[in-house]
């Protein structure tokens, strides 16, 4: 283990010449980085321990299809953490928009595309709407991000339980869940993971590539410098806060085809889990620091442990204990990197002591 | 930035280095044409219904010389035993005795495991479709149900306002077990159905429930609580409501909770299912499939009925659960 250990060592070191420009990704993704080392560690360890079984081609399917939706809402989260704030309301809100998209095909009657397309898209404008409630109840009426996704984590699961009397609609269209369920792109690609991955391309393109992404970075870093060089601040949190719901009621609609259920007591760990893969892969909880990628990563460390774990034939109550020790030991990293740049390594991450972010919470 | 590096891979060694402590009990498995390979997935860990169970699977496997592993997802809900039983599969068992926590949903994932070659016992709960599974063993739910309503026959037998508390619709079970009930109830005019309210497995829905039915219906004299959770919740909320000794609750299961309120006089009779026999004969059924066996596709085990008179018998002791091993 103590080889391994030094070997990622060597290998997470920080190179020691960076461009100026650009070094805020660069950042987001060297901790991203760090965090495929340590994911292919734990993959290795699985493989090495169960050679016959865990890497298998059913295996790694299996796997991949149960981080799918847990990445769909990834993506959102990313962009609210990147902002500082945090979302807690997805997994009702995905519950919510399910309990909708199903009330509504039910309605249609049909058993076709139609009705499926038309449960898309309600899903999704469920999703956007509670993402409006959230960003609109942060930017303009300042209550903190915590508290107001907190509400309306109960809010969504309230009204699917109104709505339901507490019981899982289970009416998915059978074209959406023989083809998005349980369907296959070609081969043994999943379709679901297909389009997870579609959306999670599309979330780096407009994270990393847009001007959307850039300010979404830029609230994060220091809201008042991007309000004094013309971010509209508050619009783009509304938006940021939409976005995280969109994606959710989306998830929602997979999740539904995926199990033919709203699934309404299963989802009151989905926002924690999908929090912790955002900060696993190096998204910081004070904002202005994260990607994608590493978020897609750290969603699949969870899971392979679950995974790898069962397989075993450990008791699955030790993922729970490695994935709290690999959460801390990021959120721990984020920190020191933040403590060593205060210390005037600032040559070292002069954009973050030049904005300030790491300034205000160092102190401490 | 190198010791960061190291730190993590150092928590993450430890945290590994621990779980390779916590698993040094379980069975090694893995060797192709060694001991028969079993799999058990409970639909909720921790719940002394499924360690009951476990403990008779793990005697009867011991027995007939196959080695088990038990998983199970931290809520009774599919979206958290799916992965759970992905990974089961993955570890390519000769045979899963798996309690489905839906009965449509768990129909793919099951599907899958029977397309790698896995022959599939349903214990406890079932699936819209039974017929993949090798066998299906379960208490015969609708008697359990019959055998409830005559435990409350017993206890109130001048008649009146009767109410069934169960989980959520869509699991065959409490469903069966509610309906044994309501068609026995229909059965005798001195009686009243108030129809079944659903407690998602929560004890404090359950509560919430009772306490709003005694509420509405002060002169209830029976309730007749599905599951374990559901029993323990109405408990609470008769409790609540001071109206201990005039409703006459009846329970199924008879987990160490029941059993306390039981003794307590909360709950006036348990009707005890078998899971330590489910699991026999589940792990009969995957062995005799295993061999290319006959095998019976379906099996309903029986009840006890307990009540204060005869829990402290060793028959009554042997029907009460086990919260381990």
């Amino acid at each position: 283990m103590t080889s391994v250990a030094s070997k990622e060592n060597d290998d997470t070191a920080l190179p020691a010449d960076e461009e100026p420009q650009g070094r805020l990704a660069r950042l987001a993704k060297l901790q991203a980085l760090q965090i495929v080392l340590v994911l292919a560690l734990i993959v290795l360890i699985f493989a090495v321990l169960r050679p016959t079984t865990f890497l298998t081609p059913f295996n790694i399917r299996g796997i991949v299809v149960n981080t799918s939706i847990l990445a769909v809402l990834g993506v959102g989260m990313t962009f609210v953490i990147i902002t500082g704030g945090i979302d807690l309301s997805v997994g009702s809100v995905l519950v919510f928009s399910g309990v909708i998209a199903d009330k509504t095909m039910l309605l249609m009657g049909g058993k076709g595309w139609g009705t499926a397309i038309v449960g898309i898209v309600v899903a999704c404008l469920c999703g956007l709407g509670w993402g409006l409630v959230n960003g609109v109840l942060i930017a303009r009426a300042r209550v903190p991000p915590l508290i107001v996704t907190l509400g309306t984590l109960g809010m969504a699961l309230g009204f699917s339980q109104i709505i339901t009397g507490g019981i899982d609609l289970r009416d998915a269209p059978d074209v959406l869940v023989n083809t998005v369920g349980f369907g296959n792109i070609v081969g043994q690609i999943p379709t679901l993971s297909v389009i997870a991955l579609l959306v999670v391309v599309l979330g780096g393109i407009v994270l990393h590539r847009t001007r959307f992404g850039l300010y979404t970075f830029a609230v994060g870093s220091n809201a008042e410098a991007g309000r004094r060089v013309g971010v509209r601040v508050d619009r783009h949190l509304i938006k940021v806060y939409a976005l995280a719901g969109l994606v959710a009621g989306f998830a929602g609609i997979l999740n539904l085809a995926f199990f033919q259920s709203t699934t309404i007591s299963g989802q009151s760990n989905t926002n924690l889990n999908v929090i912790a893969g955002v900060v696993i892969g190096g998204t910081s909880l004070f904002g202005g620091v994260g990607s994608i990628f590493g978020t897609v990563i750290g969603l699949f460390i969870p899971s392979v442990l679950q995974n790898g774990f069962v397989i075993l034939g450990v008791q699955s109550f030790w993922q729970q204990v490695v994935v709290g020790a690999v959460l801390i030991a990021a959120v721990f990293v984020d920190q020191a990197r933040r403590a060593a740049a205060l210390r005037g390594s600032s040559l070292q991450f002069p954009f973050l002591s030049r904005f300030g972010s790491g300034s205000r919470k160092v102190n401490r | 930035m190198k010791r960061k590096g190291a730190i993590i891979a150092g928590l993450l060694a430890l945290a590994l280095g621990l779980t390779a402590c916590g698993s040094s009990g379980a069975p090694a498995g893995g060797a192709g044409a060694g001991p028969i390979k079993l799999a058990f997935v409970q639909g909720v860990i921790g719940d002394a219904f499924y360690v009951t169970m476990q403990c008779g699977i793990q005697e009867e496997a011991a027995k007939l010389g196959a080695t088990v592993t038990t998983n199970g997802p931290q809520k009774f809900d599919p979206s958290l035993q799916t992965p759970v039983l992905q990974s089961v599969i993955a570890s390519a068992p000769n045979a899963i005795l798996i309690a489905p926590t839906d009965v449509s949903a768990m129909q793919q994932p099951i599907q899958q495991a029977i397309q790698q070659n896995i022959k599939v016992v349903l214990v406890d709960t079932t699936l819209k479709d039974p017929s993949i599974a090798a066998s299906a063993i379960s208490s015969d739910n609708l008697g359990g149900g019959k055998a409830a309503f005559d435990a409350i026959h017993q206890l109130a037998p001048q008649g009146g306002k009767v109410l069934v508390v169960s989980v959520q619709p869509g699991i065959s079970t409490t469903d069966d077990r509610a309906k044994g009930f309501q068609d026995a109830v229909k059965a005798n005019p001195t009686y009243q159905d108030l129809g079944v309210q659903y407690s998602n497995n929560d004890p404090q829905k359950a509560a919430q429930i009772v306490n709003a039915a005694l509420q509405a219906n002060p002169d209830i004299v029976g309730i007749f609580a599905t599951n374990l959770f559901s029993a323990e919740g109405s408990a609470t909320g008769i409790r609540q409501a001071g109206k201990q000794g005039q409703v006459k609750v009846v329970g199924f299961d008879a987990g160490p909770d029941q059993v306390k309120a039981l003794q307590a006089g909360t709950v006036q009779a348990l009707v005890a299912q078998q899971p330590g026999l489910i699991g026999q004969d589940g792990v009969q059924q995957a062995v005799a499939a295993l061999k290319g066996q006959p095998v019976t596709k379906s099996i309903g085990t029986g009840f006890t009925v307990l009540t204060q008179a005869n829990l402290n018998t060793p028959e009554g002791q042997a029907a009460v659960y086990k919260s381990s091993c």
